[in-house]
């Protein structure tokens, strides 16, 4: 167990010290001059110069790049080149909202892809079955951006029933967690309806019948505990298209989180800015999957015991 | 990508793929969903190829007097702007044709870059198998590890002047892994197979069998990931444009239409929609095409959404239909009534018969069997796999798995008829009065929870105890099955015990409630000949203590010739023969069950093996004969045996057998 931690921490260090590397040169070799364009066009060029000297880009690529690492382990992401505050506090400020969308996200989608995914395995080729199927395929092929905008028109412009934009209580999560739904139920539900129904004819089901197990019990207990087994591995992996999702979702509904802040930050050529929500972002993914893991084995003996 | 990165294309899944198959036109065209994905996206595609002649205006032409003018069918809109106009007064008819150009393009291109790299990249590595094999998979594991998106946003924000070479190479390298993956796993597959080691030994070069040999094997599997990755290149462009991140302005793809509607979505909302509307019946096309021809050209990769389940077909059932006439004249009489046997019946099955309906037959699994059991005595079933007797087992409690069910007979248990009481009824019976053990002990419990779990489940589902209180009569009921240390044993694992131990379990949990019948199905088949001795031996104790009628169904006839009451014999769905064990062991009528009694030389002999010893094959369902089913490998068969089903008749006390050879059915000569 404890080698396995360390093996897979040592593949995190990897993955999150690559992105950033790709991001850091990446961001500072494809764009212009941010200096030159944090002024207006037609400023002195010594003033431009006293930009670059205040956000530090008229040092040399690798001194930039040698700070900035020697930084992270101290928690220092190095300083909005607008405002010039320190972009880890802002980052924190943010990153609860997008969070919460993300835990709201993951919460809802799970229990209607259980609902959903059971329902059809229970009946495999019945009426039910043919419209969730139906109902996945469609919602594969949806642009969420355009989902959220149709949701904005129906629920917030032509009924007024829901907020269209900002964070401000409960209702406005309704529509960005349905949109980034419609984004991540398509594939959690067809796991969970193939999972179940290869769980439905295992033989411990119908043993489980022949004792006398109530059909509910069978189902809800000694089906769905090894049914939902892939499902939580596979949220873990889709934390990327969630992250990926709440770019999209903060850019559209105005929420105050890491995508929108990262966005906001590309648009303003804000480098240290867009280190620092990719570095999250990066973060977040693989810790995330990793806790993921470490629930499978909690939940599945048959792991727990063998790593021991 | 994270979504086709875990859609379900692993490379497991496909690396033991056959070869290339030859596959048709004819058969895509039967997928409904492939012709109507093919037939959406060739529409899609015509319209915009054509756009410049299908277009009403140019789709750059600004006329800001006639901005925001809405569609024709609604008020104030004209054929002139079919679709309406966005702000700066230009034909979204047009802009959505132009944009399909723009939008189909940079997807066809960015997928050609990734199915050539994932190519390139899955053949070197499956051919070299060394370090370049494991450096591109693990960089290709980290690359994979995370969302691919989030660097494309910061990629293309930062390049100010993007052009549609910028986003093909975003869009297209980065998805080279998962084509990468699968070819590389075929190559695997492949590489070690006869007919290329073949090649190889007669001098092929390298280069040669790539071509002749693995690539028409990878062929198809790049061709449904290329088709499912068009799609959704073609959301990721869409989604980049709409956020600002693709073609730079004023040149239209579906994205940035959409974009741009959105500032006027109040206003004029069919800005924003309809582009949208567009990408997502191409997407919706594509994927019906990909699926529809995946599995057609690539079963193997299992991503279909759209295929119906197939109707898994019984395990025990494959006896197709027979002719009315053949299955009527089975149709046999219950072998003693209660009187005429010591003990009184407690079970009493007849005429029973179960169908599994499946899409292009019906396989009628058991015909018009009949057979009682009696109280404290053991009926053992005996036949091959395939011969019915488990499902006959089954559908006393009521298991037959969908879409199986019993057609005809009834099933008397205490004088209620199990096929007609309701699910609410016989749960009630099942773990109380009837029980049930499996062939497979270890895959019958439920591998996540505890025996003790299990037990606790179980007995507390019939008694009113609390859970130490059950847990100490699971203890107890352990004991009683020989488990020395029932405390341990309960807080383990179904995987941590052995086959036997489970098998005890299974036995302790069956026998909590005394069931007045106990069935068995092939209790022993999955153990080692040692473990069997001692977990039958507990089986015979426990069953005898209790009074318990026991049902034992076994492939091994030696094991009922020692310890059952009763025999039957099953072939091919029906019963062959039944009798007291004494009376069909030493005296067997039938010839399957001559067959069954020499083809054992001893009683501990290596299971499996003993079959094989009749000579031929059951008959293949779907050429069955008219007559008795065992003729084609009966060494007594006789003309009318081919014609005419055998019906049962009496040979000894309690003892019948289906054979032509004692029946009067050979003299009448009745076709």
């Amino acid at each position: 167990m404890l080698r396995y931690s360390l093996r897979r921490t040592a593949q995190m260090v990897v993955v999150v010290f690559g992105v950033v590397t790709l991001v850091f040169f990446i961001l500072r070799l494809a764009s212009g001059d941010p200096a030159r364009m944090m002024n207006p066009p037609g400023q002195q060029e010594e003033i431009i110069q006293l930009t670059r000297e205040k956000i530090g880009t008229d040092r040399p690529l690798m001194v930039q790049y040698w700070d900035y690492l020697l930084g992270l382990p101290q928690g220092d992401l190095g300083k909005s080149f607008h405002g010039g505050h320190p972009v880890l506090g802002e980052l924190l400020k943010v990153f609860p909202n997008t969070a919460m969308l993300a835990v709201a996200t993951i919460l809802f989608s799970s229990t209607v892809a259980i609902l959903l995914g059971i329902g059809a395995a229970l009946r495999a080729n019945g009426a039910f079955d043919r419209l969730v199927l139906v109902y996945v395929s469609v919602a594969l092929a949806t642009p969420s951006f355009w989902l959220a905008i149709v949701l904005v028109l129906i629920f917030s412009v032509h009924f007024d029933w829901l907020p269209a934009i900002d964070m401000e209580g409960p209702k406005s999560f309704v529509l960005p967690v349905l949109t980034l739904a419609v984004m991540l139920t398509p594939v959690l539900i067809r796991t969970v309806r193939q999972s179940f129904l290869e769980t439905l004819s295992d033989d411990h089901i119908r043993a489980a019948r022949a004792r006398g197990i109530p059909e509910h019990r069978v189902i809800l207990v000694h089906g769905l505990k090894v049914a939902a087994l892939p499902l939580v591995t596979l949220i873990g992996l889709q934390l990327g298209m969630i992250l990926a999702g709440s770019y999209v979702v903060e850019f559209i509904f105005n929420w105050p989180g890491i995508g929108k802040l990262t966005l906001d930050a590309v648009a303003g050529r804000d480098f240290p800015m867009v280190q620092g929500g990719v570095l999250v972002a990066a973060l977040a993914f693989v810790i995330v999957n990793f806790v993921v893991d470490l629930a499978y084995a909690a939940l599945d003996p048959r792991i727990r015991m063998s790593a021991k | 990508m994270t979504d086709l990165a875990t859609a379900g294309i692993s490379p497991e899944a496909v690396a033991a793929s056959a070869p290339a198959r030859t596959h048709t036109l004819r058969q895509l065209l039967k997928r409904r969903t492939f012709v109507i994905g093919a037939a959406g996206l060739t529409i899609i595609v015509l319209i915009a190829l054509a756009a410049p002649f299908l277009a009403p205006h140019d789709p750059m032409t600004q006329d800001l007097g006639k901005g925001l003018a809405p569609p024709f069918w609604a008020k104030g809109g004209s054929l002139d702007h079919p679709l309406g106009t966005d702000t700066l007064g230009r034909d979204v008819a047009s802009r959505l044709m132009y944009g399909a150009r723009n939008s189909l393009v940079i997807a066809l291109f960015a997928v050609l870059i990734a199915s050539v790299l994932g190519l390139v990249a899955g053949l070197s590595a499956g051919f070299s198998r060394g370090w370049w094999d494991s450096l591109l998979m693990r960089f290709g594991d980290v690359q994979l590890a995370f969302p691919f998106i989030l660097l494309a946003i910061a990629i293309l924000g930062v390049i100010s002047d993007r052009s549609a070479v910028h986003l093909i190479l975003v869009l297209g390298i980065p998805t080279w892994i998962l084509y990468a993956r699968v070819v590389r796993s075929r190559v695997l597959a492949e590489r070690d197979k006869d007919y290329v080691l073949g090649a190889k030994s007669i001098g092929a070069s390298r280069m040669r069998q790539m071509w002749r040999y693995i690539l028409p094997s990878v062929w198809s599997a790049v061709l449904v990931i290329a088709m499912l990755d068009f799609g959704f290149v073609i959301l990721l462009e869409a989604t980049l444009s709409f956020l600002g991140f693709g073609l730079t302005p004023p040149t239209p793809s579906w994205g940035s239409i959409l974009a741009e509607g959105k500032r006027n979505m109040i206003i004029s909302p069919w800005l924003a929609v309809l582009p949208g509307l567009a990408i997502m019946l191409t997407v919706l096309a594509i994927n019906m095409t990909a699926d529809g021809a995946a599995d057609v050209l690539d079963p193997k990769l299992k991503i279909s959404v759209f295929r119906r389940t197939p109707l898994k077909k019984p395990a025990n059932a494959t006896w197709t239909d027979l002719e009315g006439r053949a299955a009527a004249s089975t149709r046999s009489q219950p072998v003693a009534t209660k009187d005429e046997m010591g003990p009184p019946t407690l079970l009493e099955v007849s005429d029973l018969s179960v169908e599994f309906p499946l899409p292009d037959k019906v396989v009628k699994a058991v015909r018009h069997v009949s057979f009682d059991v009696h109280r404290g005595r053991t009926l053992g079933i005996v036949g091959e796999s395939g011969s019915g007797k488990s499902v006959s087992a089954f559908s006393i409690i009521q298991l037959i798995e969908p879409p199986g069910r019993v057609t005809s007979g009834e099933v008397l248990f205490e004088g209620r008829d199990l096929t007609r009481i309701s699910n609410y009824d016989m749960a009630q019976l099942r773990g109380i009065k009837i029980g049930m053990i499996f062939q497979n002990p270890a895959s019958s419990l439920n591998p996540v929870l505890s025996i003790g779990s299990q037990m606790v489940e179980t007995i507390r589902l019939h008694l009113k105890v609390s859970p130490a209180e059950a847990r100490d009569i699971g203890s107890q009921a352990l004991l009683n099955v020989g488990i020395g240390n029932p405390q341990a044993i309960l807080s383990r694992y179904p995987f941590q015990l052995s086959g036997g131990m489970n098998q005890r379990v299974m036995i302790a949990m069956a026998m909590l409630t005394r069931p007045d019948l106990l069935i068995a199905d092939e209790p022993s088949s999955a153990l080692d000949v040692t473990t069997q001795a001692v977990v039958l031996e507990r089986l015979r104790e426990i069953t005898r203590e209790h009074q318990t009628s026991l049902i034992l169904i076994t492939h091994d006839i030696a094991l009922v010739a020692e310890f059952a009451d009763e025999i039957l014999v099953m072939y091919a769905g029906q019963v062959c023969e039944v009798g007291p064990v004494r009376s069909v062991i030493d005296d067997a009528r039938h010839p399957y069950t001559r067959a069954l009694l020499q083809s054992v030389p001893r009683a501990e002999i290596e299971s499996g093996k003993r079959l094989q010893a009749i000579p031929g094959e059951p008959p293949d369902p779907a050429e069955l004969p008219p007559g008795c089913p065992f003729a084609d490998r009966c060494v007594s068969v006789m003309g009318i045996c081919r014609q005419v089903n055998p019906s049962q008749v009496r040979v000894r006390p309690h003892h019948d057998v289906a054979c032509h050879l004692w029946s009067s059915d050979k003299d009448e000569e009745k076709v």
